[in-house]
């Protein structure tokens, strides 16, 4: 029962947050001085009567609130309405959605299934030389901004001809056959995935031996420990039990990250996903599909927070009987 | 003892770091006009002929005869196509594209900018009419024949109509009047213009595209019109006539273009062209990308830019590729000055009075012009690779005024013809006559590392005649507003594309209420008559230009404007980029030309060592 009033309640709490968001970005975007025709005004064989033609079918000629109006209307029915270049927003969206998901998942199962398990070895083996070792190459994923290290990489690329330099298929992917299909794509997922694995994972990482360090400080473990259950059971029994809780509120952030965590790599990879689509889209004022990527993250985030509260209370009998 | 050594290693650390950027970006030769393979020294096949075999009137090229197949793959930047659809092309991507999918009646002649027939047999003018005579036996690329009615609906149902890109429709109208189209038999179309008008036979480039593809779309009216054709559109479905049909797209990674087996252009074998199986544009994000690729072998064709010609020069020899020297480039960038002298919606003035005296002053403008050094902005910005420029027609434009010779930087002159005017110099500083502070801004659009330069040049060679610039880089869009719209600004650093073959095209800049008249920017509905003298010419001249048909007969009313310009300078022009661009070895019959770059005949060009 209180599963499914925490979920009601959550959906009930997304609409005044939807509201409020597109309400903001809708202004934000739209009053910016960013003029969405202004490559077409530049060019010398575009007469005013194309302009004025283009002013009509973007509906710049209307009040910026009425603007705001037919974008909600439509928005409520499921339409996200056209891009400034006349596609539907959804297609566009839709073919980049999948490239994306590829991408961030591969990335988040690597980092999950390496960073906590190095997190949980660091914080056993504390102050040793494997968890200094640890901390040192943490402290290089962490420093290193992703754009730079993405760079990097496409020299590494260029230099040794090992790797494509960007991109996501080769020209003639579709004359490949099946297994030839999925080794060009690792092929091109290798290095973005290197480059997100790394930034992501000493965060991981870090912050599960923190954790896990907080949790074998306390007196429940002391007290195990006292009753002489082995190292084996303290740890991965009692221990870890604890420690997993922040994780998966993480998780839940995770989640939220999956459309939109990569777009700077994807920049710099020319990875067709939704960043760069994004990106491309703020640049030119393309309110539509600004408006609907926004949409997007804020109902991912507002999901990956509910799934996260979900796992809690299958975790955690102490969130289960709050909610009661 | 070992914070010490902590120390020394990053200090080494940063010392190789450092050194490896040094050695980067100097070039250790400096190959001060010699940029690659002259295109003097070309040998250019004779121009193409018409042949009658079987029926079907082909066009035979004259190149040497090459091998069939391979791919040539090259990159665009960009978000890649917006339409293949070619009567809606508002940006280059597309418009290359969709061109390389449809043919027009008429084409241009790549080196001598002549109009040419190309889906048209021939064609000859009478005054006012233009009778146009087709091929026999051409057929789209889905086997329906290519007929009178696919000319005839293409241009009474879509380009009369105002369907898509209005640009054509535009150009065609004569003072309000669009020009007639008559069919004469079912080989035979003629047009009639109003007048005489000369820009109008090359508007008959135009693509013609497959009524029994487009109709059902263009029955539904405009805006099913505009969205037809989108990138998304399955690549089996389009019907083409040019030598590529679409083969797939996948947005923002390629677009992918085989042979079209009826293509109707052979080579001296009598075999169907092109050569080439694929052609692939790989689209990528930025310059740098475009680089890599190259340099990965990802791409064969790469346009080099100022700082990496010279190294790409010096690889030439040792490399796979040729680089090629195109010439100046068709763009020009200049420095524009507001002339404007009205008020906005508000009733403030959109310039200051104050500076309105001087912008509108010709000996300041003229102090301007004589104070920037144009030989130093092509040596440091554009790593030698430019020419300066003087006039409003780029240099290879076929109607370029010679006898405008420009001029060297010349302080002292700038100077004289400033105090003659009133201003003076009081403590390294200048003042106008009524005693203001000569201080104005220069824009341009940020992220645009040339134009950023160039303006901190200006900026200090202006400085020389102690006024005092403050230099903005802004956001593209809102320069563009600046511009088109409020009109609150002083100067600007600017880039236009031009046409090499119509000086027409620009009547949107030079015609006083023309919607890009950068300089005195009218609202469309301006009532009043402020034009200046020298903008009245113009209007003249762009009017009476138009209607001469002769080249001979033009060319003293387009030398005259562009003297105007020289000698008024609400424009002044700075440079012309020398294009530059690499291409693999392997790749045979290209002929680069100044006016229509390296791979306008991709029908023509083979790889050598194909089979």
């Amino acid at each position: 029962m209180s599963f499914f009033r925490l979920v009601l309640k959550r959906v009930l709490q997304t609409i005044p947050l939807l509201i409020i968001v597109s309400l903001l970005s809708f202004f934000i975007i739209r009053l910016s001085p960013i003029d969405p025709l202004a490559e077409l005004r530049l060019n010398p064989s575009i007469s005013q009567e194309t302009l004025d033609k283009e002013i009509k079918r973007l509906n710049l000629d209307k009040p910026i609130g009425v603007q705001y109006l037919s974008w909600a209307k439509s928005f409520v029915k499921g339409d996200l309405g056209y891009t400034s270049a006349g596609e539907k927003v959804s297609v566009k969206l839709k073919e980049r959605i999948p490239n994306t998901l590829l991408l961030t998942t591969v990335v988040i199962f690597m980092t999950w299934m390496v960073g906590l398990p190095l997190g949980i070895i660091s914080a056993i083996r504390k102050e040793t030389f494997l968890d200094r070792f640890l901390t040192v190459l943490a402290s290089i994923g962490m420093a290193i901004p992703s754009f730079f290290f993405a760079i990097l990489m496409l020299i590494f690329a260029v230099k040794t001809g090992w790797f494509p330099v960007g991109g996501l298929t080769s020209y003639n992917f579709n004359e490949l056959s099946l297994l030839g299909k999925v080794f060009d794509i690792s092929k091109h997922l290798v290095l973005p995935t290197i480059v997100l694995f790394t930034i992501s994972l000493s965060g991981l990482q870090r912050q599960m031996r923190a954790n896990l360090l907080e949790v074998l400080d306390s007196d429940y473990i002391k007290f195990a420990r006292a009753r002489g259950l082995s190292e084996n059971q303290v740890i991965f029994k009692h221990a870890l039990r604890n420690a997993i809780n922040p994780m998966i509120t993480l998780l839940g952030f995770e989640f939220a990250g999956l459309l939109s965590g990569a777009a700077l790599t994807e920049y710099v990879f020319q990875y067709p996903g939704l960043g760069r689509l994004i990106l491309e889209a703020v640049m030119k004022s393309d309110i539509n599909l600004v408006m609907a990527s926004l949409m997007m993250g804020t109902i991912m985030l507002i999901l990956g927070n509910l799934i996260a509260d979900i796992l809690l209370m299958v975790t955690d009998p102490r969130v289960r009987g709050a909610k009661e | 003892m070992r914070r010490v050594f902590l120390l020394l290693i990053v200090s080494l650390f940063v010392v190789l770091c450092l050194k490896a950027c040094i050695r980067q970006d100097v070039p250790e030769v400096y190959l001060e006009n010699n940029y690659g393979s002259s295109i003097k020294n070309i040998d250019y096949p004779n121009d193409n002929r018409n042949i009658t075999i079987d029926g079907v009137d082909y066009i035979q090229s004259q190149a040497p005869i090459g091998k069939f197949g391979g791919e040539l793959i090259v990159s665009t930047i960009g978000e890649g196509p917006k339409t293949f659809n070619p009567c809606n092309t508002k940006d280059a991507t597309s418009s290359s594209m969709a061109g390389l999918m449809y043919d027009g009646l008429l084409t241009t002649n790549p080196r001598t900018g002549e109009v040419v027939p190309q889906l048209a047999k021939g064609f000859s003018v009478n005054g006012n009419e233009y009778t146009i005579f087709l091929r026999k036996g051409l057929k789209w690329s889905d086997g329906t024949p290519i007929s009178v009615d696919d000319v005839l609906y293409t241009y009474w149902e879509v380009v009369f109509k105002g369907f898509g890109n209005t640009a054509t429709r535009d150009a065609m109208m004569i003072n309000g009047k669009l020009p007639k189209l008559y069919r004469i038999d079912d080989y035979t179309v003629k047009f009639v213009t109003p007048k005489p008008f000369a820009p109008f036979l090359r508007q008959l480039t135009y693509p013609i595209v497959p009524k029994h593809y487009y109709k059902p779309y263009s029955d539904k009216g405009l805006s099913v019109f505009d969205a037809f054709l989108t990138p998304n559109t399955p690549a089996s479905e389009i019907v083409s006539s040019g030598a590529f049909k679409l083969k797939e797209y996948v947005p923002a990674q390629r677009v992918v273009f085989v042979r079209n087996p009826n293509y109707y252009k052979i080579n001296k074998n009598n075999e169907r062209l092109p050569y080439l199986d694929k052609l692939v544009y790989l689209i990528v994000g930025d310059t740098n990308n475009e680089i890599l690729k190259f340099e990965a072998k990802e791409t064969d064709i790469l346009s080099i830019r100022g700082a990496n010609v010279a190294r790409y020069k010096m690889k030439e020899p040792v490399s796979d590729f040729y680089v090629h020297n195109l010439g100046p480039d068709t763009g020009t960038l200049f420095l524009v000055i507001n002339l404007n002298n009205r008020k906005n919606k508000d009733g403030k003035w959109q310039v200051p009075r104050i500076k309105q005296s001087w912008f509108r002053n010709k000996a300041f403008r003229t102090a301007v012009d004589y104070a920037i050094d144009r030989d130093g902005i092509v040596k440091n910005i554009a790593q030698g690779v430019a020419e300066p420029l003087f006039t409003a027609e780029s240099l290879n434009s076929i109607y370029l005024n010679k006898n405008i010779k420009g001029h060297e930087r010349d302080l002292e002159k700038a100077k004289e013809v400033l105090e003659s005017s009133g201003f003076v110099i009081k403590n390294g500083q200048l003042f106008d006559s009524n005693g203001n502070r000569v201080e104005f801004d220069i824009y341009t659009n940020a992220g645009s590392l040339d134009r950023e330069a160039i303006g901190v040049m200006i900026k200090q060679d202006l400085e020389d005649l102690d006024m005092k610039v403050n230099f903005k880089p802004i956001e593209f869009n809102s320069l563009v507003n600046k511009l088109s719209q409020t009109n609150d600004w002083d100067m600007a650093i600017m880039g236009l594309t031009g046409s090499p073959l119509e000086p027409h095209d620009g009547k949107n800049v030079w015609m006083s209420n023309g919607p890009l008249h950068l300089f005195n920017q009218r609202t469309p509905n301006q009532k009043y008559d402020d034009r200046l003298y020298w903008e009245k010419e113009l209007d003249e001249i762009f009017e009476q230009g138009a209607l001469k048909l002769n080249f001979n007969e033009r060319k003293p009313f387009y030398d005259r404007y562009q003297e105007i310009i020289y000698q008024e300078k609400p424009i002044i022009y700075l440079y012309s980029p020398i294009r530059i661009t690499a291409i693999r070895k392997k790749f045979k019959n290209v002929f680069p030309t100044p006016l229509s770059g390296l791979i306008y005949n991709l029908d023509e060009i083979y790889i050598e060592g194909e089979n």
